[in-house]
C-alpha cells in the first residue's frame, strides 16, 4: 500500500511540476508584456550616473562600458526610439564614455545616432565634446563636430573650425583640409553641403543613419534647384518684364539647358504671382539656405 | 506538523549561526554609511542613500540566502544529525520543506531588519535637512518586498543545489552564477530575438524561459525615481516567484529523495 502510495507521489509530483513549469512561461511572457518595448529605452534612465558606477564596478569599467555599450546599440538599431527616448540614449553613451573615455567610437556612433536619427543635435554636440576631450587624436569626433554646427546651428565659422582641427590630426582623409577651407569660404552654398554630406554618408557604417543621410542629401539637392532656377527666374524677369507661365518657358527661352529632376520624384513649379519656385514633395525650405540668400 | 517542528528549529539554528550576524551587521553598517557618502552630494542625498541601502540590501541579502541555503544538507552531513531524522518518521520531501519554510522565515526576518535599518537612516536623513521625517519614499518598501521573493528563489535555487553537490563551496559558486545569470537573461532575449535560424531562436528562447529571470523582482530603479510600480506587477512577479520556486523544490525534493547517505 505504501509502495502504491510512493509510486503514485511521484508521478502526481511530475504532473505538478509540468503544469506549474508551463505555467511559469506563461506568467514570465505576461510579464514581459508589462515592461513592454519602452522598457529597454527606459531602462537607460535608471542607469545611475558614471561617477557613481565607476567605484562600484570594482575595475571592470570597460567589461562594464561594453554592456550597456552592447544594450545601447540593440535598442537603437532595433526599436523607433521617441525624440524623448534619445534623451536615455544619450544618457547611456554618457555612462559608457565616463567608465571608457577612450571608447572613441561610442562617441562618433553617439555623434552621428543623436544628431541624424534623433535630432538631438544639442545632445550630440555634449557628448562629442566631452570625446574630443578625452580623445584628441581621433579625427572623426571634431569632424562630426562641424557637422553639427554647420546643419544645425549654422555656425559656419564654428564648423569650418573643427574641420580645420579634424585636418590636423593624422590619419584624416586627404579631402577633409579642403573642406574645411572651403567652409570658411563659402559656408552658405548647397555645394559645400554636399560635399559635405556625401563626406557624412561615406563615413558612416549604420544603416538607418545612412538612409536619413541619404534623405539630407536629396533636400539639400532640391534647395540648390531651387537656387539655380530662381536665379533663372530673375534674369527671365529682367529681360521680359514679367515670371514665366511654367518652367519650360525658360527652357526654350534658353535661359537653363534644362529643368533638373526632382530627386524625390517630385515635380519643380512656379508661383506665378511673386516667382518664387517650389517642389511638390519638400515642403518646408532648408533653414541653412534661406539664410545664406 | 512534522514540517512545523522542522521549520521552527531550522529558524533557531539559523538564528543562532554566527556568519548570519555577521553578514546583518556589515549590511547595516553599509546602510548607515551611506549617509556619509549623500553628504559628499549637493542636493540627491535620499536617492544616494535609497540606493546604496538598497543595493546592500540585495547584495547582502543574496549572500545570506545562499550561506543558509547550501548548509541545509552538507551541515547536516557533517554533523551526522541527518540520519537521526531520516531515521524518524519524517518523509524526506517533509525535512526539505520544513528546512525551506525556517530559512524563509529567516530571510524574511533579516531584509525587515535591513528595510527597517534603511527606514530609519533615510528618517534621520529627512531630519538632518529638516523636512519632515514622514517625507521618506514609501515605495521602498515594494522594492524590498520583491527583494525578498528574490531571497527565496534564491535560497530554493541554493537548496537545489545542496541536494546533489557534495561540496558546499561548489553549492554556493554554482548559486552565485545562477544569481548573475538570473540577471542577465533579458539579454538573452534581446540575444534571441537578434540571432538568425529558428533553431538557435528556440534554443535561446527555451534558456529563457528555463532560467529564473530575477530581473523581474528589480524595481529598484523605478522606486528610487519615484515612478510608479503597479500593484498587479508586483502580484504577478510574485506569482512567478512562487511558481518558480514551487518548482526548483519539486526537483530538490525528487533528487533528495534518491539520494543515499553513506
Amino acid at each position: 500500500m505504501s509502495l502504491y502510495l510512493k509510486k503514485n507521489g511521484y508521478y502526481l509530483a511530475s504532473l505538478i511540476f509540468v503544469i506549474l513549469s508551463i505555467s511559469v512561461y506563461f506568467i514570465q511572457a505576461r510579464i514581459n508584456e508589462y515592461k513592454g518595448l519602452e522598457h529597454n529605452i527606459e531602462s537607460f534612465m535608471m542607469l545611475p550616473k558614471g561617477e557613481y558606477l565607476k567605484p562600484i564596478v570594482l575595475g571592470y569599467e570597460q567589461l562594464a562600458g561594453d554592456i550597456i555599450w552592447l544594450r545601447t546599440i540593440q535598442v537603437v538599431g532595433t526599436e523607433t526610439v521617441s525624440p524623448q527616448g534619445y534623451d536615455w540614449v544619450y544618457h547611456a553613451l554618457d555612462v559608457v564614455t565616463t567608465l571608457d573615455p577612450r571608447f572613441a567610437y561610442a562617441y562618433q556612433f553617439g555623434g552621428v545616432t543623436l544628431a541624424v536619427l534623433g535630432k538631438r543635435p544639442e545632445l550630440s554636440n555634449k557628448l562629442l565634446e566631452k570625446g574630443v576631450k578625452e580623445n584628441p587624436d581621433v579625427w572623426q569626433i571634431p569632424f562630426y563636430l562641424g557637422f553639427n554646427n554647420f546643419f544645425y546651428f549654422q555656425n559656419y565659422k564654428l564648423a569650418a573650425e573643427f574641420m580645420a582641427k579634424a585636418s590636423e590630426i593624422p590619419g584624416h582623409p586627404e579631402y577633409l583640409p579642403k573642406l574645411a577651407a572651403r567652409l570658411y569660404v563659402q559656408s552658405g552654398d548647397p555645394d559645400v553641403a554636399l560635399e559635405f554630406l556625401d563626406r557624412m554618408y561615406k563615413e558612416t557604417k549604420d544603416q538607418k543613419v545612412k538612409a536619413s543621410i541619404e534623405i539630407r542629401i536629396k533636400e539639400v539637392i532640391v534647395e540648390r534647384d531651387i537656387k539655380i532656377l530662381e536665379a533663372a527666374v530673375r534674369k527671365f524677369k529682367e529681360t521680359y518684364r514679367s515670371y514665366p507661365g511654367k518652367l519650360t518657358e525658360m527652357v526654350s527661352k534658353g535661359l537653363i539647358r534644362n529643368i533638373p529632376n526632382e530627386p524625390f520624384g517630385g515635380n519643380y513649379y512656379i508661383n506665378t504671382d511673386n516667382g518664387s519656385v517650389y517642389s511638390s514633395t519638400v515642403k518646408r525650405r532648408l533653414k541653412v539656405y534661406e539664410k545664406g540668400n | 506538523m512534522k514540517v512545523l517542528v522542522i521549520a521552527i528549529n531550522t529558524f533557531k539554528e539559523a538564528v543562532r549561526d554566527r556568519i548570519f550576524y555577521n553578514l546583518l551587521f556589515f549590511a547595516l553598517l553599509l546602510i548607515c554609511s551611506s549617509i556619509l557618502f549623500a553628504t559628499l552630494t549637493v542636493g540627491e542625498q535620499s536617492k544616494i542613500i535609497i540606493d546604496m541601502g538598497l543595493a546592500s540590501i540585495n547584495i547582502f541579502g543574496v549572500f545570506i540566502s545562499i550561506m543558509l541555503g547550501i548548509g541545509l544538507i552538507s551541515k547536516e552531513i557533517e554533523k551526522r544529525t541527518i540520519y537521526t531524522i531520516i531515521a524518524k518518521p519524517v518523509h524526506r520531501y517533509q525535512f526539505l520543506i520544513g528546512k525551506y519554510i525556517g530559512l524563509l522565515v529567516t530571510v524574511i526576518v533579516n531584509t525587515v531588519i535591513m528595510g527597517m535599518g534603511l527606514y530609519l537612516v533615510l528618517m534621520f536623513n529627512e531630519f538632518r535637512w529638516s523636512h519632515g521625517i514622514f517625507n521618506v519614499n514609501i515605495d521602498i518598501w515594494k522594492a524590498i518586498y520583491l527583494m525578498s521573493i528574490e531571497f527565496m528563489v534564491i535560497t530554493a535555487i541554493a537548496i537545489l543545489f545542496s541536494t546533489f553537490s557534495s561540496s558546499s563551496t561548489l553549492s554556493a559558486i554554482f548559486a552565485i552564477a545562477t544569481f548573475i545569470i538570473g540577471h542577465l537573461t533579458e539579454d538573452i532575449k534581446l540575444m534571441g530575438d537578434k540571432v538568425a535560424g529558428r533553431p538557435l531562436k528556440v534554443v535561446i528562447n527555451f534558456l529563457y524561459y528555463l532560467l529564473p529571470n530575477l530581473d523581474n523582482f528589480n524595481v529598484k530603479g523605478r522606486v528610487v525615481y519615484g515612478l510608479e510600480v503597479p500593484l498587479s506587477y508586483i502580484l504577478i512577479v510574485t506569482l512567478y516567484g512562487l511558481l518558480y520556486i514551487t518548482c526548483l523544490l519539486i526537483i530538490a525534493g525528487f533528487i533528495f529523495q534518491k539520494r543515499d547517505f553513506k
